[in-house]
């Protein structure tokens, strides 16, 4: 008989042991799902929700504060996602929080992020719709990545290509980057640019001092831009060339009429001036009288000798050449 | 003709299984239920075979997890590790390996204590002594098996899963509160019910089929042995069957 009771006995351990285990897993279960504990509902709405299920979890700032309880579709671009979270939070999460949906890790669970607002608002209560923000999603991220792999690519062809020329320029540009002498010449040109500009420097500053002068009207420059009296004065002989030049005009005019009347009495035949131009007698004419006057210089020349060496004249002759003589000296 | 008396003898048997199972359900809400024997079953059937089943349930858990480890690292989950083996163990290989050593222990032992009370004419006896041998010896021993296995799956269950953390940290570093909670977190009810559900089945099975085998055994001992062998075959047979069945019930009802 009390053997039969301590056999009761480990069969009631064994059972009992058996059921704690169901129970504990059951609880720990349900209170991974939320079921047990006080919870409150909060909603979002999403364009997509990337495979989101009914019990994912919800974090708040990375923290797990809940599960999503029920996704429904509202129309055809809105889906409805309920979110049940611990009661706790319902002094924390404000209503500007923004939700978006993740992934735990780059292959695991969605998740639903609760990300808190750094501006004010106020508490979000039981039912409250949150902001939503759209995720990325992992297949845009991929098509993008693509996009900027082709893009890289070309990129690349391009770049071997330059490389390519580059290379093959043997005497171009490789001269000019092996070139060990070009950085001193690059330094030393550096150094006088700095030198060009200090000079520069020194230039404004004495423009600028001559500026100021001719702002103070000292020197000719300031004068002229300053003192009123000369300006009268320049005024007086601009008007005084204006009219100079009125009367060069009136000149030049009338000299033009005699130039005209000239040439009329050239070309018509009037006068000294068209006999000596147009008339080849008188030319000939002309031509001996010169000569003639040419042998009657010459003579005159010798009849000159002749008078300097006379007795009578002699003495002036040499008069003059002692004055000249002394100016000479002078200098 | 050889063909359709195998085809003939098996839907025979299946009909007298029937109506075994039939019978039991009508002696089963009978008055006078034979309380103190179902407790002693209980206790035997359950309790003594807690040993085995907690050796082989440990060991499976550490292998399974020891045997995973290579191809979790080359997919690099490593991590996912305890989450993997606990949904493994706690839906389908706990509950079917239970099942497979609860039949090879307690179909075969039924089957024969059962066949050779037969051959022996006790159960006959027991009729002319005014005690109802089918509710006496088949009701309390089904009702046990029944109710025993399920708690056994449980036991079973966390044995394996604290061998699945032992296997985690041979080579690795898990802490046990932290494997709790990745097989806790990954878990979900339509995980444990289903499997808790079916392994209610799978000990009926066993206890209806050890029972059927030995209440109808006959031609002396050797009839003993055959009666206990087909009843560990068929029982383990059914165990599996049973799991199919299973498994496209909860695919149907959107249990996963």
């Amino acid at each position: 008989m009390a053997k039969r009771i301590i056999n009761n006995i480990k069969l009631g351990a064994f059972v009992a042991g058996g059921l704690l285990f169901l129970i504990l897993l059951l609880y720990m279960i349900g209170k991974n799902r939320s079921l047990f504990g006080a919870t409150y509902v909060l909603k979002a709405r999403f364009e997509h929700v990337q495979g989101l299920v009914a019990g994912n979890n919800v974090r708040y700032a990375g923290i797990e504060v809940g599960t999503v309880k029920k996704i429904s579709i509202l129309n055809d671009t809105l889906i409805e996602v309920t979110l049940l979270v611990d009661k706790n939070m319902k002094n924390i999460i404000r209503r500007n929080a923004i939700v978006s949906i993740g992934t735990e890790g780059f292959v695991g669970n969605k998740v639903v992020n609760i990300i808190p607002s750094k501006q004010p608002g106020s508490l979000a209560v039981d039912g409250d719709l949150l902001v939503t923000k759209k995720a990325i999603d992992t297949d845009e991220l991929l098509q993008t990545l693509s996009k900027t792999n082709q893009d890289v690519a070309v990129i690349a062809a391009e770049l071997k290509i330059t490389a390519q020329r580059l290379n093959n320029s043997s005497n171009g540009l490789w001269q000019l980057l092996n070139d060990a002498s070009i950085p001193q010449q690059v330094k030393a040109s550096v150094g006088n640019i700095r030198a060009a500009a200090v000079k520069a420097n020194e230039m404004v500053s004495s423009l600028n001092i001559i500026i100021t002068d001719v702002k103070n009207g000292k020197g000719s420059a300031g004068m002229i831009l300053r003192d009123s009296a000369f300006a009268n004065n320049l005024t007086d002989a601009v008007s005084k060339i204006k009219n100079a030049g009125t009367g060069a005009d009136s000149l030049a005019a009338q000299i033009t009429n005699i130039v005209n009347g000239i040439r009329n009495d050239i070309n018509n035949g009037k006068g000294p001036a068209h006999a000596i131009l147009r008339d080849s007698a008188m030319v000939q004419k002309l031509n001996s009288s010169l000569y003639n006057i040419q042998k009657g210089t010459d003579n005159f020349n010798q009849n000159m000798e002749a008078l300097k060496h006379s007795i009578f004249l002699r003495g002036y002759f040499r008069k003059l050449e002692k004055q000249k003589m002394e100016g000479q000296n002078k200098k | 003709m050889n063909e359709s008396l195998a085809i003939t003898r098996f839907l025979n048997e299946a009909g007298e299984t029937s109506h075994f199972i039939a019978r039991f359900f009508r002696q089963w809400f009978k008055p006078r239920f034979e309380l103190s024997e179902f407790t002693r079953q209980c206790f035997v059937i359950g309790y003594k075979s807690l040993p085995l089943v907690g050796l082989t349930a440990f060991i499976m858990g550490l292998v399974l997890t020891m045997q995973l480890r290579p191809s979790m690292i080359d997919y690099g989950v490593e991590s996912q590790l305890p989450a993997i083996v606990g949904i493994a163990i706690v839906r389908e290989i706990g509950p079917v390996i239970t099942a497979l050593i609860f039949a090879g222990k307690i179909g075969s032992s039924i089957g024969a204590e059962l066949g050779s009370m037969k051959v022996t004419e006790q159960i006959d006896a027991m009729e002319v002594s005014g005690t109802n041998p089918f509710k006496y010896l088949v009701v309390t021993r089904v009702l046990a098996a029944t109710l025993m296995l399920p708690v056994l799956v449980l036991l079973g269950d966390a044995i394996s899963l604290y061998g699945s953390y032992l296997g985690v940290n041979i080579r690795g570093n898990t802490s046990f509160v932290f494997f709790w909670k990745q097989v806790l977190d990954n878990l979900s009810f339509s995980d444990v019910l289903p499997a808790f559900i079916k392994s209610f089945f799978f000990g009926f099975a066993v206890g209806i089929i050890g029972c059927y085998k030995g209440y109808n055994s006959s031609k002396g001992t050797e009839g003993v042995g055959r009666s206990a062998n087909s009843a560990v075959v068929i029982s383990s047979v059914l165990v599996f069957i049973l799991d199919l069945i299973a498994v496209q019930v909860t695919d149907l009802l959107n249990l996963y």
